[in-house]
């Protein structure tokens, strides 16, 4: 018996060129960057005191699991990303980075952050972390992705819980506030997705991702859009007449979600092909400021409440 | 000796090109800084924590 087939052509062992930004890029640097500030804004309206070192270490920790779970995530759908324009870029489908180094590379950040968040700040934070890789990575990229048009609906708790983490790692315990910037992000992914996914439909159909336009039309994805913004705008300003957050919270909230409002109607009723774009584009990049504006609003309200007693 | 050396050709093994040792040079730089970063994070946070860095809530 032959356990060796010495004619078996031996390939040389691949030597990797990958540079040290291939490996940021798997990280997924604007997705980390949103990430950071909803997470600074958990950290800044957390009630206490919490020490500039243990907050810059949450933060640092929420960071690098986050881009560990892009990695997991590049690393698993290699396959697809080759196939979209949008994505053909990264350094898996252009061979810079293997599969199996890619998920190497964000296992073993996913590791540290989680552990580090843990034993350094507490391990609520450290397990709520850890759940939230999870679910991106298994729930989201594994499951819901491939398999069903409402995948960026439930996936999106996992871009929801960045600011839940930082506030249970400032606290040790959870409240009413961290949710609801929860559920603010979480209204606020499908409207925002789902605008991309009108522009980028061919691109996913090519790839075979059940995206909403793909797989339910353009029609019933604008219906979509108008219907979860509605959503998005009444529970981005309920915390104001709740008493959660003041009034400049609230006007800003409302002038906001005006503007959603705005944008969201504009995609449902412009269906001629070049108008169409243009309003799905424009909602895609104006919901980008919402949610930025909205949040920068609550941080900006701390910062003011912190430096005036100091000036006056 | 440079002889006996000169009469064994090229050494076995692999050869990295020069892109290939300029990347691994970059990545195990970027190694080092994070484990020193990680280092320096964990030092500060014991000073910050004091005798209470045992003290965790669990």
């Amino acid at each position: 018996m032959t356990v060796v087939d010495h004619n078996a052509i031996e390939l040389p062992p691949r030597i990797s060129e990958a540079e040290v930004s291939d490996y940021l890029a798997l990280l997924k640097p604007r997705v980390m960057s949103l990430v950071i500030f909803t997470a600074l804004v958990g950290l800044a309206i957390a009630p206490g005191h919490f020490h500039p070192v243990l907050a810059f270490t949450s933060l640092l920790c929420i960071a690098v699991g986050a881009g560990a779970s892009g990695a997991l995530n590049m690393a698993l759908e290699g396959d697809i990303d080759a196939l979209m324009s949008r994505t053909a870029n990264r350094p898996i489908p252009r061979g810079r980075v293997t599969r199996s180094e890619a998920l190497a590379f964000g296992l073993i950040l996913s590791f540290f952050s989680v552990m580090t968040l843990g034993i350094l700040v507490n391990w609520y934070a450290g397990a709520l972390l850890a759940f939230t890789i999870f679910f991106y990575v298994v729930i989201y990229t594994m499951v819901l992705k491939r398999w069903t048009a409402q995948n960026i609906v439930i996936g999106g708790a996992s871009g929801a819980l960045p600011p839940v983490v930082a506030w249970v790692a400032a606290t040790g315990s959870i409240s009413v506030e961290p949710l609801l910037l929860f559920l603010i992000i979480f209204f606020w992914t499908p409207p925002h997705f789902w605008a991309l996914a009108l522009f980028r439909s061919d691109d996913y159909a090519r790839a075979g991702v059940p995206m909403l336009p793909v797989v339910a039309g353009p029609d019933a994805t604008r219906l979509q859009i108008l219907l979860y913004t509605i959503v998005l705008v009444v529970i981005a300003v309920a915390p104001w007449p709740l008493g959660y957050f003041d009034a400049v919270y609230g006007i800003a909230s409302l002038l906001l979600g005006a503007g959603m409002m705005v944008c969201a109607v504009d995609v449902y009723r412009r269906r001629e092909r070049a108008e169409s774009l243009r309003a799905t584009r424009k909602m895609f990049a104006f919901s980008i400021l919402y949610l930025f504006a909205l949040f920068s609003t609550l941080l900006i309200e701390v910062v003011v409440r912190a430096v005036v007693p100091l000036v006056w | 000796m440079a002889s006996l050396m000169a009469d064994q050709g090229p050494p076995d093994g692999i050869v990295l090109t020069e892109a290939q040792k300029k990347s691994r040079r970059q990545r195990s730089i970027a190694i080092a800084l994070a484990l020193g970063v990680l280092v320096v994070l964990f030092f500060a946070v014991t000073l910050v924590k004091g005798p209470a860095v045992l003290v965790r809530p669990m």
